[in-house]
Protein backbone atom coordinates (compact mmCIF):
# COMPACT_ATOMS: atom_id res chain seq x y z
CA UNK A 1 0.00 0.00 0.00
CA UNK A 2 1.21 2.98 -1.15
CA UNK A 3 0.14 6.04 1.87
CA UNK A 4 -1.37 8.64 1.10
CA UNK A 5 0.04 11.90 -0.78
CA UNK A 6 1.06 14.60 1.71
CA UNK A 7 1.78 17.94 0.12
CA UNK A 8 0.71 16.72 -3.46
CA UNK A 9 -2.91 15.94 -2.41
CA UNK A 10 -3.17 19.55 -1.84
CA UNK A 11 -1.73 20.65 -5.09
CA UNK A 12 -4.18 22.45 -7.32
CA UNK A 13 -4.17 20.36 -10.96
CA UNK A 14 -1.75 20.94 -13.10
CA UNK A 15 -3.02 21.93 -15.79
CA UNK A 16 -3.96 25.27 -13.62
CA UNK A 17 -0.45 25.62 -12.94
CA UNK A 18 0.08 25.10 -16.88
CA UNK A 19 -2.24 27.90 -17.67
CA UNK A 20 -0.76 30.77 -15.43
CA UNK A 21 2.82 29.54 -16.59
CA UNK A 22 2.24 29.31 -20.11
CA UNK A 23 0.58 32.47 -20.30
CA UNK A 24 3.31 34.27 -18.24
CA UNK A 25 5.60 33.04 -20.40
CA UNK A 26 4.36 34.17 -23.51
CA UNK A 27 3.89 37.24 -22.03
CA UNK A 28 7.86 37.54 -21.37
CA UNK A 29 7.94 36.41 -24.98
CA UNK A 30 5.61 39.54 -25.85
CA UNK A 31 7.49 41.80 -23.55
CA UNK A 32 10.61 40.63 -25.00
CA UNK A 33 9.43 41.42 -28.45
CA UNK A 34 7.77 45.37 -27.54
CA UNK A 35 11.09 46.21 -25.60
CA UNK A 36 13.03 45.72 -28.77
CA UNK A 37 10.80 47.09 -31.11
CA UNK A 38 10.41 50.33 -28.65
CA UNK A 39 13.82 49.97 -27.81
CA UNK A 40 14.58 53.01 -30.00
CA UNK A 41 12.34 55.85 -28.18
CA UNK A 42 12.50 54.46 -24.62
CA UNK A 43 13.83 58.27 -23.41
CA UNK A 44 12.39 60.80 -21.74
CA UNK A 45 9.65 61.06 -19.41
CA UNK A 46 8.45 57.51 -18.05
CA UNK A 47 4.64 58.82 -18.15
CA UNK A 48 4.58 58.13 -22.00
CA UNK A 49 1.38 55.69 -23.44
CA UNK A 50 3.91 53.32 -25.49
CA UNK A 51 6.11 52.60 -21.86
CA UNK A 52 2.85 52.68 -19.53
CA UNK A 53 1.74 49.89 -21.92
CA UNK A 54 5.09 48.30 -22.06
CA UNK A 55 5.51 48.43 -18.15
CA UNK A 56 2.16 46.47 -18.13
CA UNK A 57 2.60 44.25 -20.46
CA UNK A 58 5.67 43.24 -18.54
CA UNK A 59 4.18 42.79 -15.49
CA UNK A 60 0.74 41.69 -16.35
CA UNK A 61 1.78 39.80 -18.65
CA UNK A 62 4.86 38.42 -17.48
CA UNK A 63 5.05 38.06 -13.21
CA UNK A 64 1.61 38.22 -12.24
CA UNK A 65 0.18 35.00 -14.25
CA UNK A 66 3.64 33.16 -13.37
CA UNK A 67 3.75 34.29 -9.56
CA UNK A 68 0.20 33.63 -8.98
CA UNK A 69 0.64 29.95 -10.34
CA UNK A 70 3.29 29.58 -8.52
CA UNK A 71 1.29 31.04 -5.28
CA UNK A 72 -1.09 28.40 -6.16
CA UNK A 73 1.36 25.38 -5.92
CA UNK A 74 3.87 26.59 -3.24
CA UNK A 75 1.12 27.82 -0.41
CA UNK A 76 -0.73 24.51 -0.42
CA UNK A 77 2.77 22.45 -0.26
CA UNK A 78 4.03 25.46 2.35
CA UNK A 79 1.16 25.36 4.74
CA UNK A 80 -0.55 21.77 4.12
CA UNK A 81 -3.89 23.31 2.62
CA UNK A 82 -5.86 22.89 -0.93
CA UNK A 83 -6.14 25.42 -2.53
CA UNK A 84 -9.45 26.70 -1.17
CA UNK A 85 -11.63 26.66 -4.86
CA UNK A 86 -9.58 25.44 -7.70
CA UNK A 87 -12.88 26.63 -10.11
CA UNK A 88 -12.23 29.97 -8.84
CA UNK A 89 -9.25 30.62 -9.49
CA UNK A 90 -9.81 29.08 -12.89
CA UNK A 91 -12.11 31.78 -13.37
CA UNK A 92 -10.20 34.69 -12.18
CA UNK A 93 -7.62 33.49 -14.47
CA UNK A 94 -9.90 33.65 -17.64
CA UNK A 95 -11.13 37.16 -16.13
CA UNK A 96 -7.60 38.13 -15.76
CA UNK A 97 -6.49 37.11 -19.41
CA UNK A 98 -9.19 39.07 -20.59
CA UNK A 99 -8.60 42.32 -18.22
CA UNK A 100 -5.10 42.88 -18.26
CA UNK A 101 -4.81 42.17 -22.34
CA UNK A 102 -7.46 44.93 -22.46
CA UNK A 103 -5.36 47.52 -20.37
CA UNK A 104 -2.29 46.76 -22.10
CA UNK A 105 -3.30 47.78 -25.13
CA UNK A 106 -5.43 50.57 -23.90
CA UNK A 107 -2.77 51.81 -22.47
CA UNK A 108 -0.25 51.67 -25.00
CA UNK A 109 -2.58 53.62 -27.14
CA UNK A 110 -3.80 55.51 -24.73
CA UNK A 111 -7.39 55.19 -25.29
CA UNK A 112 -9.16 56.06 -22.32
CA UNK A 113 -12.92 56.04 -21.39
CA UNK A 114 -15.29 52.94 -21.39
CA UNK A 115 -13.00 50.33 -22.73
CA UNK A 116 -9.91 51.27 -20.66
CA UNK A 117 -12.07 51.41 -17.59
CA UNK A 118 -13.83 48.05 -18.35
CA UNK A 119 -10.56 46.21 -19.09
CA UNK A 120 -9.52 47.76 -15.30
CA UNK A 121 -12.55 47.11 -13.71
CA UNK A 122 -12.06 43.11 -14.90
CA UNK A 123 -8.67 43.04 -14.23
CA UNK A 124 -9.64 44.09 -10.56
CA UNK A 125 -12.49 41.96 -10.15
CA UNK A 126 -9.83 39.44 -11.11
CA UNK A 127 -7.46 40.24 -8.50
CA UNK A 128 -10.10 40.60 -5.87
CA UNK A 129 -10.79 37.31 -6.57
CA UNK A 130 -7.25 35.85 -6.80
CA UNK A 131 -6.92 37.38 -3.38
CA UNK A 132 -9.63 36.41 -2.01
CA UNK A 133 -9.72 32.53 -2.67
CA UNK A 134 -5.58 32.84 -1.49
CA UNK A 135 -6.82 34.42 1.73
CA UNK A 136 -9.37 31.50 2.33
CA UNK A 137 -6.45 28.70 1.66
CA UNK A 138 -4.34 30.70 3.90
CA UNK A 139 -6.89 30.87 6.70
CA UNK A 140 -7.11 27.05 6.51
CA UNK A 141 -3.38 26.47 7.49
CA UNK A 142 -2.76 25.60 11.44
CA UNK A 143 0.53 27.45 11.14
CA UNK A 144 1.61 30.46 9.12
CA UNK A 145 4.51 31.49 10.41
CA UNK A 146 7.06 34.18 9.20
CA UNK A 147 6.89 33.63 5.24
CA UNK A 148 2.49 33.37 6.00
CA UNK A 149 3.43 37.07 7.22
CA UNK A 150 4.82 37.77 3.84
CA UNK A 151 2.28 36.18 2.11
CA UNK A 152 -0.60 37.84 3.95
CA UNK A 153 1.70 41.41 3.84
CA UNK A 154 1.83 40.98 -0.36
CA UNK A 155 -1.69 40.30 -0.36
CA UNK A 156 -2.45 43.27 1.67
CA UNK A 157 -0.31 45.01 -0.84
CA UNK A 158 -1.73 43.72 -4.27
CA UNK A 159 -5.47 45.29 -3.17
CA UNK A 160 -3.82 48.62 -2.13
CA UNK A 161 -1.75 48.55 -5.93
CA UNK A 162 -5.32 46.81 -7.63
CA UNK A 163 -7.45 49.62 -6.02
CA UNK A 164 -5.04 52.64 -7.07
CA UNK A 165 -4.64 51.45 -10.64
CA UNK A 166 -8.04 51.50 -10.99
CA UNK A 167 -9.15 55.02 -9.70
CA UNK A 168 -6.22 55.94 -11.95
CA UNK A 169 -7.48 54.15 -14.75
CA UNK A 170 -11.09 56.08 -14.32
CA UNK A 171 -9.18 59.18 -13.83
CA UNK A 172 -7.38 59.22 -16.80
CA UNK A 173 -10.85 59.17 -18.62
CA UNK A 174 -12.79 61.66 -16.28
CA UNK A 175 -10.43 63.39 -13.82
CA UNK A 176 -11.50 63.70 -11.05
CA UNK A 177 -8.24 62.79 -8.48
CA UNK A 178 -7.40 66.25 -7.18
CA UNK A 179 -3.46 65.86 -6.63
CA UNK A 180 -1.32 64.59 -9.19
CA UNK A 181 -1.94 61.78 -11.08
CA UNK A 182 1.92 61.10 -11.02
CA UNK A 183 2.03 60.99 -7.47
CA UNK A 184 -0.70 58.70 -7.40
CA UNK A 185 0.93 56.61 -9.89
CA UNK A 186 3.89 56.23 -8.02
CA UNK A 187 2.09 55.07 -4.78
CA UNK A 188 0.69 52.15 -7.07
CA UNK A 189 3.65 51.35 -8.71
CA UNK A 190 5.42 50.95 -5.29
CA UNK A 191 2.46 49.14 -3.78
CA UNK A 192 2.86 46.54 -6.43
CA UNK A 193 6.19 46.63 -7.25
CA UNK A 194 7.63 46.48 -3.64
CA UNK A 195 4.37 45.73 -1.82
CA UNK A 196 3.39 42.92 -3.66
CA UNK A 197 5.93 41.38 -5.42
CA UNK A 198 9.45 42.71 -2.71
CA UNK A 199 7.31 41.15 0.36
CA UNK A 200 6.26 38.05 -1.51
CA UNK A 201 9.51 37.13 -3.28
CA UNK A 202 11.41 37.76 0.21
CA UNK A 203 9.06 35.35 2.07
CA UNK A 204 9.26 33.02 -0.11
CA UNK A 205 13.19 32.89 -0.90
CA UNK A 206 13.74 32.10 2.99
CA UNK A 207 11.76 28.98 2.11
CA UNK A 208 13.03 27.98 -0.93
CA UNK A 209 16.43 28.49 -0.23
CA UNK A 210 16.09 26.11 2.63
CA UNK A 211 14.12 23.64 0.84
CA UNK A 212 16.10 23.33 -2.36
CA UNK A 213 19.85 23.98 -0.47
CA UNK A 214 18.89 21.77 2.30
CA UNK A 215 19.30 24.65 4.68
CA UNK A 216 17.66 25.22 8.31
CA UNK A 217 18.36 28.37 10.56
CA UNK A 218 16.13 28.87 13.55
CA UNK A 219 16.52 32.71 14.26
CA UNK A 220 14.27 34.76 11.93
CA UNK A 221 15.43 38.36 13.72
CA UNK A 222 16.30 39.89 10.54
CA UNK A 223 13.79 38.41 8.15
CA UNK A 224 11.15 39.93 10.89
CA UNK A 225 12.91 42.94 10.93
CA UNK A 226 12.71 43.01 7.07
CA UNK A 227 9.22 42.35 6.97
CA UNK A 228 8.40 45.43 9.61
CA UNK A 229 10.95 47.74 7.98
CA UNK A 230 9.57 47.16 4.15
CA UNK A 231 5.72 47.54 5.40
CA UNK A 232 6.46 50.80 7.28
CA UNK A 233 8.52 52.16 4.35
CA UNK A 234 5.79 51.03 1.63
CA UNK A 235 2.89 53.18 3.95
CA UNK A 236 5.43 56.27 4.18
CA UNK A 237 6.01 56.17 0.68
CA UNK A 238 2.11 55.85 -0.41
CA UNK A 239 1.07 58.11 2.46
CA UNK A 240 3.47 60.37 1.74
CA UNK A 241 2.49 60.14 -2.35
CA UNK A 242 -1.20 60.18 -1.75
CA UNK A 243 -1.32 62.91 0.70
CA UNK A 244 1.21 65.34 -0.87
CA UNK A 245 3.74 65.08 1.77
CA UNK A 246 6.49 62.89 -0.27
CA UNK A 247 9.31 65.44 -0.35
CA UNK A 248 10.10 64.64 3.04
CA UNK A 249 8.19 61.23 3.75
CA UNK A 250 10.22 59.89 0.67
CA UNK A 251 13.50 59.86 1.62
CA UNK A 252 12.54 58.54 5.09
CA UNK A 253 10.47 55.49 3.00
CA UNK A 254 13.86 55.41 0.65
CA UNK A 255 15.74 54.73 4.06
CA UNK A 256 13.64 52.33 5.80
CA UNK A 257 13.56 50.63 2.45
CA UNK A 258 16.81 50.28 2.87
CA UNK A 259 17.36 49.14 6.30
CA UNK A 260 14.87 46.38 5.42
CA UNK A 261 16.12 44.71 1.74
CA UNK A 262 19.54 44.83 3.74
CA UNK A 263 17.61 42.79 6.52
CA UNK A 264 16.56 40.48 4.06
CA UNK A 265 19.84 39.96 2.75
CA UNK A 266 21.70 39.39 6.32
CA UNK A 267 18.62 36.33 6.78
CA UNK A 268 19.71 35.03 2.93
CA UNK A 269 23.19 35.33 4.30
CA UNK A 270 22.34 33.26 7.25
CA UNK A 271 20.52 30.84 5.45
CA UNK A 272 22.77 30.87 2.72
CA UNK A 273 26.30 29.80 4.77
CA UNK A 274 24.43 26.93 6.81
CA UNK A 275 23.13 25.33 3.41
CA UNK A 276 24.35 21.36 2.73
CA UNK A 277 24.01 21.60 -0.77
CA UNK A 278 26.92 23.90 -1.47
CA UNK A 279 26.88 23.52 -4.94
CA UNK A 280 24.85 26.72 -6.41
CA UNK A 281 23.04 25.97 -9.83
CA UNK A 282 21.95 28.64 -12.44
CA UNK A 283 18.44 29.83 -10.89
CA UNK A 284 20.42 31.18 -7.73
CA UNK A 285 22.91 33.05 -10.08
CA UNK A 286 19.48 34.56 -11.37
CA UNK A 287 18.52 35.01 -7.90
CA UNK A 288 21.62 36.56 -6.85
CA UNK A 289 21.82 39.06 -9.65
CA UNK A 290 18.23 39.96 -9.11
CA UNK A 291 19.60 40.52 -5.19
CA UNK A 292 22.36 42.60 -6.88
CA UNK A 293 19.65 44.83 -8.75
CA UNK A 294 17.09 45.17 -5.43
CA UNK A 295 20.06 46.53 -3.80
CA UNK A 296 20.94 49.16 -6.98
CA UNK A 297 17.43 50.02 -7.51
CA UNK A 298 16.73 50.74 -3.85
CA UNK A 299 19.95 53.21 -3.26
CA UNK A 300 18.51 55.17 -6.49
CA UNK A 301 15.22 55.60 -5.59
CA UNK A 302 16.78 56.97 -2.38
CA UNK A 303 19.04 59.25 -4.49
CA UNK A 304 15.87 59.95 -6.65
CA UNK A 305 13.78 60.48 -3.56
CA UNK A 306 16.36 63.00 -1.28
CA UNK A 307 17.79 64.98 -4.00
CA UNK A 308 16.94 67.50 -6.84
CA UNK A 309 19.16 66.41 -9.75
CA UNK A 310 18.74 68.64 -13.45
CA UNK A 311 15.90 67.25 -14.97
CA UNK A 312 17.31 65.51 -18.24
CA UNK A 313 19.30 63.54 -16.15
CA UNK A 314 16.74 62.61 -13.68
CA UNK A 315 14.34 61.14 -16.55
CA UNK A 316 16.73 58.87 -17.42
CA UNK A 317 17.66 57.59 -13.98
CA UNK A 318 13.84 57.18 -13.25
CA UNK A 319 13.73 54.81 -16.20
CA UNK A 320 16.95 53.38 -15.44
CA UNK A 321 15.07 52.74 -11.87
CA UNK A 322 12.21 50.90 -12.82
CA UNK A 323 14.18 48.73 -15.26
CA UNK A 324 16.02 47.94 -12.57
CA UNK A 325 13.34 47.11 -10.06
CA UNK A 326 11.31 45.05 -12.83
CA UNK A 327 13.13 43.46 -15.41
CA UNK A 328 16.48 43.58 -12.85
CA UNK A 329 15.02 42.57 -9.58
CA UNK A 330 11.65 40.46 -10.19
CA UNK A 331 11.94 39.69 -14.08
CA UNK A 332 15.38 37.82 -12.56
CA UNK A 333 13.87 36.37 -9.68
CA UNK A 334 11.32 34.68 -11.54
CA UNK A 335 13.51 33.36 -14.08
CA UNK A 336 15.66 31.61 -12.07
CA UNK A 337 12.92 29.86 -9.36
CA UNK A 338 10.70 29.17 -12.03
CA UNK A 339 13.89 27.32 -13.61
CA UNK A 340 13.52 25.25 -10.09
CA UNK A 341 9.80 25.01 -9.78
CA UNK A 342 9.17 24.08 -12.99
CA UNK A 343 11.16 20.97 -13.63
CA UNK A 344 10.30 19.73 -10.40
CA UNK A 345 6.77 19.37 -11.17
CA UNK A 346 7.49 17.91 -14.29
CA UNK A 347 9.56 15.46 -13.00
CA UNK A 348 6.63 14.95 -10.61
CA UNK A 349 3.55 14.42 -12.90
CA UNK A 350 5.86 12.77 -15.22
CA UNK A 351 8.23 10.69 -13.55
CA UNK A 352 7.69 10.18 -10.27
CA UNK A 353 5.50 6.73 -10.84
CA UNK A 354 8.61 5.25 -12.30
CA UNK A 355 10.78 5.81 -9.45
CA UNK A 356 11.88 2.47 -7.72
CA UNK A 357 10.97 0.63 -11.75
CA UNK A 358 13.66 2.08 -13.19
CA UNK A 359 16.20 4.83 -13.44
CA UNK A 360 15.05 8.01 -13.46
CA UNK A 361 16.46 11.62 -13.88
CA UNK A 362 16.45 13.94 -10.83
CA UNK A 363 14.60 16.99 -11.56
CA UNK A 364 17.24 19.61 -12.20
CA UNK A 365 18.79 17.45 -14.61
CA UNK A 366 15.65 17.64 -17.22
CA UNK A 367 17.24 21.01 -17.75
CA UNK A 368 20.69 21.07 -18.91
CA UNK A 369 23.27 23.13 -17.05
CA UNK A 370 25.13 24.79 -20.36
CA UNK A 371 21.65 26.00 -21.94
CA UNK A 372 21.27 27.85 -18.54
CA UNK A 373 24.11 29.26 -18.41
CA UNK A 374 23.99 30.59 -21.98
CA UNK A 375 20.18 32.06 -21.27
CA UNK A 376 22.00 33.78 -17.48
CA UNK A 377 24.64 35.32 -19.79
CA UNK A 378 22.26 36.83 -22.25
CA UNK A 379 19.76 38.13 -19.64
CA UNK A 380 22.01 39.72 -17.50
CA UNK A 381 24.39 41.46 -20.53
CA UNK A 382 21.28 42.47 -22.04
CA UNK A 383 20.08 44.08 -18.85
CA UNK A 384 23.64 45.29 -18.28
CA UNK A 385 23.42 46.92 -22.01
CA UNK A 386 19.89 48.22 -21.45
CA UNK A 387 20.76 50.15 -18.50
CA UNK A 388 24.01 52.14 -19.97
CA UNK A 389 21.81 52.37 -23.13
CA UNK A 390 19.05 54.47 -21.32
CA UNK A 391 21.56 56.37 -19.00
CA UNK A 392 24.26 57.66 -22.05
CA UNK A 393 21.68 57.76 -23.99
CA UNK A 394 22.11 55.73 -26.48
CA UNK A 395 19.75 53.95 -29.30
CA UNK A 396 22.14 51.60 -30.14
CA UNK A 397 23.52 50.01 -27.02
CA UNK A 398 19.77 49.91 -26.13
CA UNK A 399 19.04 48.53 -28.87
CA UNK A 400 21.97 45.56 -28.29
CA UNK A 401 20.69 45.19 -24.80
CA UNK A 402 17.22 44.47 -25.65
CA UNK A 403 18.24 41.61 -28.55
CA UNK A 404 20.29 40.35 -26.03
CA UNK A 405 17.39 39.93 -23.59
CA UNK A 406 14.91 39.04 -26.64
CA UNK A 407 17.52 36.19 -27.73
CA UNK A 408 17.89 35.31 -23.35
CA UNK A 409 13.73 34.77 -23.58
CA UNK A 410 13.78 32.53 -26.59
CA UNK A 411 16.09 30.25 -24.37
CA UNK A 412 14.39 30.48 -21.48
CA UNK A 413 11.41 29.85 -23.58
CA UNK A 414 12.88 26.77 -25.26
CA UNK A 415 14.47 25.49 -22.16
CA UNK A 416 10.99 25.03 -20.56
CA UNK A 417 9.04 23.74 -23.44
CA UNK A 418 12.48 20.85 -23.69
CA UNK A 419 11.40 20.27 -20.03
CA UNK A 420 7.74 20.00 -20.79
CA UNK A 421 8.52 17.30 -23.45
CA UNK A 422 10.86 15.19 -21.39
CA UNK A 423 9.24 11.54 -21.18
CA UNK A 424 10.69 8.84 -19.24
CA UNK B 1 -5.50 -31.06 -8.95
CA UNK B 2 -3.97 -27.88 -9.40
CA UNK B 3 -1.95 -26.64 -6.14
CA UNK B 4 -4.07 -23.88 -3.75
CA UNK B 5 -1.22 -21.59 -2.93
CA UNK B 6 0.46 -19.54 -5.24
CA UNK B 7 3.64 -20.09 -6.51
CA UNK B 8 6.31 -18.47 -4.74
CA UNK B 9 10.42 -18.22 -5.93
CA UNK B 10 12.41 -20.00 -4.45
CA UNK B 11 13.35 -19.72 -0.26
CA UNK B 12 16.29 -16.91 -0.04
CA UNK B 13 18.34 -16.82 2.76
CA UNK B 14 16.70 -14.20 5.26
CA UNK B 15 20.18 -12.65 5.25
CA UNK B 16 20.32 -12.17 1.46
CA UNK B 17 17.00 -10.58 1.11
CA UNK B 18 18.08 -8.30 4.38
CA UNK B 19 21.12 -7.31 1.98
CA UNK B 20 18.94 -6.73 -0.97
CA UNK B 21 16.37 -4.86 0.42
CA UNK B 22 19.30 -2.74 1.84
CA UNK B 23 20.63 -2.32 -1.41
CA UNK B 24 17.57 -1.10 -2.94
CA UNK B 25 16.50 1.42 -0.49
CA UNK B 26 20.01 2.96 -1.15
CA UNK B 27 18.70 2.98 -5.14
CA UNK B 28 15.43 5.45 -3.92
CA UNK B 29 17.12 8.93 -4.75
CA UNK B 30 15.48 12.28 -3.46
CA UNK B 31 14.68 13.59 -6.77
CA UNK B 32 15.58 17.35 -6.38
CA UNK B 33 19.64 16.67 -4.74
CA UNK B 34 19.79 13.08 -5.94
CA UNK B 35 21.01 12.00 -2.86
CA UNK B 36 19.27 7.91 -1.68
CA UNK B 37 17.22 8.21 1.00
CA UNK B 38 19.10 6.23 3.13
CA UNK B 39 21.79 8.86 3.20
CA UNK B 40 19.41 11.65 3.78
CA UNK B 41 18.05 9.75 7.17
CA UNK B 42 14.59 9.12 5.55
CA UNK B 43 14.53 6.09 6.80
CA UNK B 44 13.76 5.08 10.61
CA UNK B 45 13.23 1.12 10.09
CA UNK B 46 13.11 -1.39 8.13
CA UNK B 47 11.91 -4.91 8.97
CA UNK B 48 11.77 -8.24 6.95
CA UNK B 49 9.17 -10.70 8.33
CA UNK B 50 10.26 -14.43 6.45
CA UNK B 51 7.22 -15.94 7.98
CA UNK B 52 5.03 -13.65 5.28
CA UNK B 53 8.22 -12.35 3.06
CA UNK B 54 6.88 -9.28 4.25
CA UNK B 55 8.87 -6.08 4.72
CA UNK B 56 7.55 -2.77 7.02
CA UNK B 57 9.73 0.16 6.43
CA UNK B 58 8.92 3.15 8.79
CA UNK B 59 10.08 5.98 7.36
CA UNK B 60 9.43 10.15 7.22
CA UNK B 61 10.19 13.02 4.81
CA UNK B 62 12.28 16.49 5.58
CA UNK B 63 8.98 17.89 6.36
CA UNK B 64 5.59 17.04 6.17
CA UNK B 65 5.18 19.28 3.24
CA UNK B 66 7.77 17.52 1.22
CA UNK B 67 6.45 18.23 -2.23
CA UNK B 68 8.39 14.99 -3.00
CA UNK B 69 6.06 13.07 -0.33
CA UNK B 70 4.67 11.15 -2.77
CA UNK B 71 7.30 10.33 -5.52
CA UNK B 72 9.34 9.09 -2.50
CA UNK B 73 7.28 6.98 -0.26
CA UNK B 74 5.87 5.53 -4.01
CA UNK B 75 9.43 4.65 -4.79
CA UNK B 76 10.41 2.70 -1.99
CA UNK B 77 7.02 0.59 -2.17
CA UNK B 78 7.46 -0.36 -5.80
CA UNK B 79 11.41 -0.87 -5.59
CA UNK B 80 11.04 -3.04 -2.37
CA UNK B 81 8.37 -4.96 -4.24
CA UNK B 82 11.05 -5.62 -6.96
CA UNK B 83 13.16 -7.54 -4.28
CA UNK B 84 13.60 -11.36 -4.66
CA UNK B 85 12.09 -12.67 -1.48
CA UNK B 86 9.44 -10.26 -1.42
CA UNK B 87 5.48 -10.16 -1.32
CA UNK B 88 4.35 -7.60 0.27
CA UNK B 89 5.50 -4.19 1.46
CA UNK B 90 4.41 -2.05 3.95
CA UNK B 91 5.73 1.64 3.80
CA UNK B 92 4.30 3.72 7.17
CA UNK B 93 5.27 7.34 7.03
CA UNK B 94 6.04 9.33 10.57
CA UNK B 95 7.12 12.70 12.00
CA UNK B 96 7.74 11.32 15.23
CA UNK B 97 10.31 12.03 15.84
CA UNK B 98 10.94 15.29 13.14
CA UNK B 99 13.57 14.60 10.77
CA UNK B 100 16.88 16.93 11.06
CA UNK B 101 20.09 17.34 9.26
CA UNK B 102 21.63 15.92 11.91
CA UNK B 103 19.98 12.84 10.23
CA UNK B 104 22.10 13.42 6.99
CA UNK B 105 25.12 10.42 7.07
CA UNK B 106 28.63 11.61 6.44
CA UNK B 107 28.24 10.55 3.46
CA UNK B 108 25.04 11.99 2.41
CA UNK B 109 26.11 15.11 3.28
CA UNK B 110 29.40 14.79 1.08
CA UNK B 111 27.43 14.11 -1.56
CA UNK B 112 25.30 17.00 -0.71
CA UNK B 113 28.09 19.32 -1.14
CA UNK B 114 29.15 18.09 -4.18
CA UNK B 115 25.52 18.54 -5.60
Amino acid sequence: MTPGGLATRHSPSFGLIKAHFGLGLAGMLAFAGALLWHAPSIEGHFFQPALLGLVHLCVLGWFLPITLGAMHQMLPVVFEVPVRSERLAWAAWGVFLVGAAGLIVHLWLLRTGPGLVGSASLLFASLLAYVGNLVATLRRAKEVKLVGAFVVAALAWLVVAAVIGLLLAINLGMPFISGSHLEVLRAHAHAAALGFFGLLIMGVTFRLLEMFLVAYVEQTGPGVAALVLVNVALVALVVGSLLGAFAWLGPLAAALALAGVLAFLVQVARIFRARLRKRTDVAWWHTGASFGYLVAAVLLGGALASSRVDAALTVRLELAYGFLALPGFIGSVIVGQLSKIWPFLVWFHTFSAYVGLKEVPTASELLPEGRQRAQWLAMHAGYGAFLVGVLLPSVAVRVVGAVAFALSALVFAANMLKVARSRP
Amino acid sequence: MTDPTPAKAAARPDVEVMADLKAALHEVLDPETGVNIVDMGLIYDAQYFPEDRSVEVLMTLTTPACPAGDAITGGVQRRLERVPGVDAVRVQLTFEPRWTRDRISERGKDELGRR
